[in-house]
């Protein structure tokens, strides 16, 4: 029989077992961890607080030795630090030493990590409260506003028209990503395809890929569309049509997964094939969800295909970027205007719409 | 025979051992209860029983046919031959009553029919027939989720009819095996009982021979006999 060995065994015992196994694998872990938490405050010690604060200098020297030399030192220093059990890492993973020393240590790294973190931020983003105040600055700040504040109504009729564009193309985008999504979100649903190795293998890649897609901001999908099919609307609704697959994939495949077993389990039950029991079991329970997600993308893509115009995917945004470019505030204001209202409107009619849906 | 199981054991990913080998026979037209405390072991049994489960070891033979370890198509005409009603329900709630009576049949439709929702209209008048039978005709176009729990049972019966409606088991008789708590029940309706305790067969015979030591036995010593009539 395959099961005499699981048989014997304790459930206290197989507790145990896991546990130590958890425990061994998390040590490992803090290890790893410990390391590169070292490493990482050397390296902005030297090089922010040394080169850049202390020696003041402009360009920070850069040679792979020298790292060379701060990877090995943290790695001497993390993990014989994380040996002790005294470590932060240590702490994370609930594998310290209840003592002071522990707390000690703890709470010094930890304060130190956050300071130089945060010291690093404010070099690297260059603030200077000179800048925002300087009567330059003021008078720079004086002459965009009021122009702003005064947008030139002349061209209203073009922003108008290319609004509409903007709006339409969102549209598109949203209505042509549900047929593929649908399909797609049963193939990214872990409760669907785990049962045996290759569907889960087809679950693994797509979510792999699907992850990457996501990571890619609309910005750049249409940077690398414009160049594929040239500069305009096409270009702008293919970005956001990719990205509004994958990430309402992930968001659709939730809800599958959240969905209740019981009459997933009756269907088969029945004898019912695995497409009649998604159809009768799964979809019933999730096209709400569904609906929801995909109006809330519409107001999403809006927002995106008004920023997707300014990297020439048309529509309100690339006119924005053209008179931008020739400093013309005043019509800058008025588009400003324009989007800030459509997007306000949208807003709130998707917000409505999601509200009566549930 | 009609079911026949042998030494079977179920052991859960978890590491649960819920059934620790269990063996008996089940003749067609029999009225088999199973009794015992709760988590006993006889929902996994049931489960077992009709392949919503994989046994760990041990077999099961079904009709002559050893289904203990059968895939695809021949479960699901495993499934298919055993219609099974849930403790809750298990109905599709967005549904009609209607919808939900004849997915008990979507395994002798086709696919592209069922998606289409395009059924015939026999499926239609078994449905209804079945319908009447638990004495719910009238609710048949509500939404399932707008029934008492009570009526939702009842959906559920309809719906494992419609399995009842295939050919063969008609032939043969309906065979039952059940879980029930009340032991006035049992002894009314069971042609033979069986009691689990952890996952093993403690009693198994006539439901009249439950005396009250064997009552002590199977669900301890403080328990006491409810009567409903
Ligand atoms: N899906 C499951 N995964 C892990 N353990 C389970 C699962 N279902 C039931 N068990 C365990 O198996 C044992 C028997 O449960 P069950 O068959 O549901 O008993 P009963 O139906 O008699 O109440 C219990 O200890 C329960 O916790």
């Amino acid at each position: 029989m395959k099961t005499t060995e699981a048989e014997n065994i304790e459930p206290r015992e197989l507790f145990m077992r896991g546990k130590e196994w958890q425990n061994r694998n998390n040590f490992v872990k803090a290890v790893l961890l410990d390391v590169f938490l070292v490493f990482y405050a050397l390296i902005l010690l030297q090089r922010v607080i040394y080169y850049k604060l202390i020696l003041d200098l402009r360009e920070v020297p850069f040679g792979w030795p020298q790292l060379g030399a701060v990877f090995i030192v943290s790695v001497v220093l993390g993990a014989s630090w994380a040996f002790t059990r005294t470590s932060l890492a240590t702490r994370l993973f609930k594998l310290h030493r209840d003592n002071n020393i522990t707390k000690w240590n703890v709470e010094i790294f930890a304060w130190l990590l956050f300071d130089l973190t945060f010291i690093a931020g404010w070099v690297v983003t260059k603030i200077s409260i000179v800048d925002l105040f300087s009567a330059e600055g003021i008078h720079g700040a004086n002459r965009i506003f009021s122009a702003m504040f005064h947008p030139n109504m002349g061209i209203f009729d073009d922003a108008l028209s290319a609004i509409i564009e903007t709006i339409y193309l969102a549209l598109i985008a949203t209505l042509l990503s549900i047929p593929p999504t649908f399909l797609v979100s049963f193939f990214t649903a872990r409760n669907l395809m785990r049962e045996n190795k290759i569907t889960f293998a087809i679950y693994y890649i797509l979510r792999i890929v699907f992850n990457f897609v996501r990571s890619i901001e609309p910005l750049i999908w249409a940077i690398i569309f414009s160049v594929w099919v040239g500069i305009g609307p096409y270009a702008g609704m293919i970005a956001l049509l990719v990205h509004s697959v994958a990430s309402n994939a992930k968001l659709y495949s939730e809800a599958i997964e959240g969905i209740e077993e019981g009459p997933v389990e009756a269907m088969v039950a029945t004898g019912a094939n695995r497409i009649q029991v998604v159809w009768y079991a799964v979809v019933p329970q999730i096209v709400l969800p569904f609906l929801s997600f995909t109006i809330y993308r519409w107001d999403i893509n809006v927002r995106m295909a008004t920023v997707i115009g300014l990297v020439g995917g048309g529509g309100i945004g690339t006119m924005l970027m053209q008179y931008q470019g020739l400093a013309r505030w005043n019509e800058v204001g008025l588009i400003v205007l324009m989007i800030a209202f459509v997007v306000w409107v949208m807003d709130y009619i998707s917000a409505r719409v999601r509200e009566a849906i549930y | 025979m009609l079911l026949k199981l042998q030494n079977l054991h179920k052991v859960y990913k978890s590491g649960t051992h819920a059934l620790k080998g269990v063996s008996f026979e089940v003749r067609e037209g029999e009225f088999l209860v199973v009794i015992g405390l709760s988590g006993s072991g006889k929902s996994t049994l049931l489960r077992c029983i009709n392949r919503l489960l994989e046994p760990t070891s041990g077999t099961i033979e079904f009709m002559g046919q050893d289904i203990t370890h059968v895939k695809g198509e021949e479960l699901r005409h495993v499934h298919q031959q055993i219609a099974m009603v849930f403790q809750n329900f298990n109905l599709v709630k967005r549904r009609s009553v209607l919808t939900n009576v004849i997915t008990g049949r979507l395994a002798s439709l086709s696919t592209v029919d069922s998606v289409l929702e395009r059924f015939s209209p026999e499926v239609y008048e078994e449905a209804f027939q079945a319908l009447r039978t638990v004495g719910i005709e009238e609710k048949a176009k509500e939404r399932a989720d707008a029934l008492s729990g009570g009526q939702q049972q009842r959906v559920a019966i309809a719906r494992s009819l419609m399995q009842y409606f295939e050919k063969i088991n008609n032939e043969l008789g309906t065979t039952i095996i059940c879980s029930l708590h009340f032991l006035s029940l049992v002894r009314r309706y069971a042609t033979r009982v069986i009691a689990l305790r952890q996952g093993g067969i403690i009693y198994q015979g006539d439901p009249k021979d439950i005396n009250k030591e064997w009552f002590k036995t199977i669900y301890g010593e403080e328990a006491e006999e409810v009567e409903i009539r």
